[in-house]
């Protein structure tokens, strides 16, 4: 019997509506008490005093880039990444090289997986062979071997034939389907927001339309075919406010993410032709994150992502227009939410925890990001006073590409435990 | 001889050093720096070609990554006018073609000890990180479709000393043409403003970028309306290309509601004056009849005026008396 104690930390479990002072017992992987006082005794006692105690996070959208591009990130950095951060599952997206558009490549990174041992990683397969918007992938041979969601993520199925046909395809075998938005006639070549800030650098801007348009026709055939769809990295007002639409016409099978940098961040990032701030989407103007946040405020919002996009040195000290797109964020996740929504009093704590739990766990169907009794033991410490400035260099993640480097944030991951298993202690990954 | 026109620049000068050490936007320069550069290169436009030593010993390097003649051959002569000595890299046998990357091409050049880098390139904010990059002063001669800061400033020099006036204040200057895609009127649109001129643009609504009034201008569709009661009109070039790729139908039915012609000329002030960047795409932009010859042009002056800001910028930023030195480490 291997037991661990958690002992008089702030427990927040937002799917039991929990939020004490008190202890958390684990026995052989699985949670055994939550509350006031345990007065077992455990093999290893955790003072979690001062401390915040939450199920592990769970992020929905992480690029690891293993299989294919190891020189950015691996399965093993990137699992490293995430424990710093508290997050002790990732839904892995499927534009690796080769594409994750066959069974041998979801195979392949469970079995990489299983063999770093870290954290839970949930694949995906594309929605189409190789991406490319025209075949579908064979989906049901993706899941059996362990796919939770397909996406054609990094470019969106621009046909909407094709798209109408992979949801009926997709619901045919309960498949989720998580959609990348964007309309490529109308971003044209476009490298960040358009609007002011583009208009002063002279950059050719990714209009908001580019996004609102895709979205909508991913709500009128998601709502044709009853599919399930999940709309990835929401970064407009169009879009929060089509899918507030139709979330109140009673769509069931829609949810949404929003990635933390898009409510955290202005486009005004780019001034000085700052490639790190180079996104995709892109950061959005005032009007837009002012809406990203009502929309997080009211409820629209399922979840909080990184879209973690790790990209070597070389590819961000390019020209702004030819630079890559994206940033590490895994590292950052929480202190990025706990910052910039629950100090500026957007959004309470356990909110914020509960778009980072259990709300995208449902989205993928699986039983973490809770506490309940009987529950896998997934669970999270954290320093919530702690302020910190973000610096890359420290990271475990491979790639040092980071939006928010030099930006100070409060709140850092102390321990982590993945599966009953204590895999981070005091900051330190065992 | 030289000495004595030396002697006159220096005196021009009286010690006065700029407030920046790269020039890649005009959002760097104060009033105070703008009055240096044109006092300046007031001088130098007297000079004419007289060959002067005022830079000698330094190299300056053009780094030209987009092709271009007029800038180029400007930029190489003001330097070799000043005693400096020169070399022109870029083009098609440049390192950049073999892959590698601008920041290391431009930090090769430094460790030359050039005391100036010239770049042109086709996206834009090459010039402003290479300023992070490296010791020698870095000036813009355009990038993408940001900025052209030496042309925004031998512009509004031209415009000063044709009204003889110190600020623009009362004056309206309306730009015509593809504004989206001009880096020329990236700069000219803020040293104007700068000088408190009232600027109008005209243009189809495809050639305006976004929330474009927020420089402080107003926006027109109808040439006509937008030309009464100009100064100066200033006409940019229409590329070809832009009818193939759906900003315009055609150059024919945009020469034909936007281009300048002397009927149009006529609505604005009588003594207004008419302006153009250069190339000139004759009976495009502009009627063929007004391009060089007509009283009313001002297109050849402002080449003149180009040669003299060029020269002012070389020697205010590679000669210093003010003893301060960009701040800078390499790593």
């Amino acid at each position: 019997m291997h037991s661990i104690l958690i002992k008089n930390g702030r427990i927040i479990d937002p799917k039991n509506n929990v939020d004490t002072i008190g202890d958390v017992f684990i026995e052989d992987g699985k949670i055994v008490y939550v509350g006031v006082s345990c007065a077992d005794t455990a093999d290893i006692e955790i003072d979690a005093t001062g401390k915040l105690v939450t199920p592990g996070l769970i992020d929905l959208q992480v690029h690891l880039r293993e299989p294919g591009r190891e020189d950015r990130e691996t399965i093993e950095t990137g699992s490293r990444a995430a424990l710093k951060g508290g997050v002790t599952s990732v839904v892995a997206m499927p534009n690796t090289t080769p594409v994750a558009d066959n069974q041998s490549v979801i195979e392949f990174v469970l079995k990489r997986a299983r063999e770093v041992d870290l954290i839970n990683i949930f694949p995906t397969g594309t929605i189409t062979k190789g991406q490319d918007g025209t075949m579908l992938s064979e989906m049901k041979e993706l899941k059996n071997s362990g796919a939770v969601a397909v996406t054609d993520d990094g470019s969106d199925v621009q046909n909407p034939q094709i798209l109408r046909r992979a949801m009926e395809y997709a619901k045919t075998h309960d498949i989720l389907i998580m959609s990348h938005c964007e309309t490529t006639e109308l971003t044209d070549g476009g490298v960040m927001h358009e609007g002011w800030v583009s208009t002063q650098l002279g950059l050719s801007g990714t209009p908001a339309i580019s996004e609102d348009y895709a979205v909508e026709k991913n709500i009128m055939l998601a709502k044709l075919t009853g599919a399930r769809l999940h709309l990835l990295h929401n970064s407009t007002k169009g879009a929060v406010e089509a899918i507030a639409r139709a979330k109140k016409n009673g769509a069931t099978n829609i949810t949404a993410e929003v990635s933390v940098q898009h409510f955290a961040l202005l486009d005004e990032e780019c001034l000085g032709y700052n490639t790190q701030a180079k996104m995709y989407p892109p950061l959005r103007s005032k009007e837009h994150v002012d809406a990203i946040i009502e929309a997080i405020k009211s409820g629209t919002i399922d979840a909080l992502t990184t879209d973690h996009a790790p990209h070597i040195e070389p590819d961000k000290l390019k020209p702004f227009e030819d630079a890559a797109m994206g940033s590490v964020g895994l590292e950052t996740s929480f202190a990025v939410m706990n910052t910039y929504l629950v100090k500026q009093k957007h959004i309470t704590l356990s909110e914020g925890i509960a778009l980072m739990t259990h709300k995208p766990a449902e989205i993928i169907r699986s039983d973490r990001g809770t506490l309940s009794v009987g529950a896998t033991a997934d669970v999270s410490i954290f320093d919530t006073t702690k302020e910190w400035i973000v610096d890359p260099k420290a990271f475990e993640s491979k790639s040092k590409n980071c939006v928010f480097a030099g930006k100070t944030l409060k709140g850092k991951a102390t321990d982590v435990i993945v599966g009953g298993v204590i895999k981070m202690k005091e900051g330190t990954i065992i | 001889m030289s000495e004595t026109i030396e002697q006159t620049l220096r005196d021009i000068r009286q010690k006065r050093d700029v407030s920046f050490f790269d020039l890649y936007s005009i959002d760097q320069l104060s009033l105070n720096d703008l009055e240096i550069i044109f006092d300046v290169a007031r001088g130098f436009r007297e000079a004419k070609t007289a060959k002067l030593t005022l830079c000698k010993g330094n190299t300056q390097v053009n780094c030209f990554f987009e092709p271009s003649t007029r800038t180029q051959a400007s930029f190489d002569l003001s330097a070799k006018h000043l005693g400096m000595d020169t070399t022109n890299v870029g083009g098609s046998a440049s390192s950049a073609k073999k892959g590698e990357s601008y920041i290391d091409t431009v930090e090769t050049l430094d460790a030359y000890n050039a005391r100036t880098i010239v770049i042109r390139s086709s996206e834009a904010g090459v010039a402003e990180m290479a300023s992070r990059c490296v010791q020698a002063s870095i000036l813009n001669a355009g990038d993408g479709w940001h900025e052209h800061p030496t042309q925004g400033l031998l512009d509004a020099l031209t415009i000063l000393d044709h009204f003889n006036i110190k600020t623009l204040e009362g004056k309206i200057i309306l730009i015509v043409g593809d504004i989206l895609h001009s880096r020329v009127f990236g700069s000219l649109v803020r040293v104007l403003r700068k000088l408190h001129a009232d600027v109008r643009v005209a243009a189809p609504l495809t050639f305006l970028p976004a929330e474009v009034e927020r420089f402080g201008i107003t926006t027109h569709t109808n040439i006509e309306e937008a030309l009464v009661g100009a100064d100066v009109v200033y006409a940019l070039r229409v590329q070809e290309e832009r009818g193939a790729t759906g900003y315009i139908p055609t150059i024919r039915e945009y020469s034909k509601t936007f281009g300048i012609s002397e009927r149009r000329l006529n609505l604005a002030k009588p003594e207004a004056i008419l302006m153009h960047p250069g190339p000139v795409i004759r009976d495009i932009d502009v009627h063929s009849a007004l391009v060089s010859r007509h009283p009313q042009s001002r297109i050849l002056q402002q080449v003149e005026n180009g040669m003299a800001i060029r020269k002012a910028l070389l020697w205010l930023l590679s000669e210093r008396y003010d003893g301060k030195r960009k701040e800078f480490k390499r790593m």
